[in-house]
């Protein structure tokens, strides 16, 4: 898992390289994944209100299609994606896949989606998620092992826009051109 | 019990009522990651990094942190935004 990596192929692409067999299928099993979503429908449609039922029905109408709309789009973006997904010329155990770097939010959603929707399906707590994988039983456990690995390639582009921002939040000043005397 | 010739007026909403801040709370999960949690509150609040990173640890910690306090639709909008990143949050009037 140490050569995974998220890299800019140019401008307009990304590339996840270093994709162990593990990940691979894990990641080609997302959009069946993804499709479980409505079984967790009150973790990833919260209310927004904990007293207020008139604002809490009417969020439900109208905010909540058009969020699962947002996460089907995302789903669908990186299924289309992982259709490339192919081994590493130069190393058969290893694959890549590239992708174009305006899908890296749909990336981003997917992912996480998908770690939430197992939480909730396999009732992960916090604390089996400090634990051995084996003392979780073995359905509970893989979700967890589905869990971290999800977790740590949404880690690795987490990190990359991460460190593409300025600290202080602000827009990096342009460089004013010095006048030659 | 009224007393004839007093005029009891209700309480109604007024204007100071309907000024009072909402305060936007995220909650901790124990799925999303730090990093996708410090993240998120740069993009949503365009907060500098430091301060993103002192409010996921404020969720960690506590359980639960005031990340935004303002008016109603703002308020609004930025559960909206915060629900599209699948953080837990809500809002609700300041006390």
């Amino acid at each position: 898992m140490n050569a995974l990596r998220v890299r800019a192929v140019n401008q307009k692409q990304l590339c996840i390289s270093g994709i162990d067999p593990l990940m691979a299928v894990c990641l080609q099993e997302l959009p069946q994944i993804l499709e479980l979503r409505d079984r967790v429908r009150a973790r990833l449609f919260p209310s927004p209100t904990t007293d207020d039922a008139i604002a809490n029905r009417e969020w439900q109408e109208s905010i909540t299609p058009e969020l699962r709309h947002l996460f089907v789009s995302a789903g669908e973006a990186v299924a289309r994606d992982l259709t490339r997904l192919k081994p590493t010329p130069r190393n058969a155990n290893c694959s890549s896949i590239t992708f174009p770097a305006a899908h890296r939010s749909a990336w981003m959603s997917a992912l996480n989606q998908a770690r939430l929707i197992l939480s909730e399906l396999f009732g992960v707590d916090e604390i089996d998620m400090n634990v051995p994988y084996h003392s979780l039983g073995e359905a509970k456990g893989v979700a967890v092992i589905k869990i971290d690995l999800f977790g740590t390639l949404l880690h690795r582009l987490v990190q990359r826009e991460l460190n593409s921002r300025p600290r202080n939040g602000r827009k990096r000043p342009k460089h004013k051109r010095q006048k030659r005397s | 019990m009224a007393q004839p010739g007093v005029i009891h007026i209700d309480e109604t909403e007024t204007k100071d009522a309907l000024d009072t801040p909402w305060n936007v709370i995220v909650f901790n999960d124990p799925i999303n990651l730090m990093s996708y949690v410090t993240l998120v509150f740069q993009r949503v609040f365009g907060y500098p990094r430091d301060k993103a990173e002192r409010l996921m640890l404020e969720v960690h910690n506590r359980g639960r942190s005031l990340v935004w306090s303002g008016g109603h639709e703002r308020a609004e909008h930025y559960v909206h935004q915060l629900h599209s990143y699948q953080l837990l949050s809500h809002m609700e009037k300041s006390s």
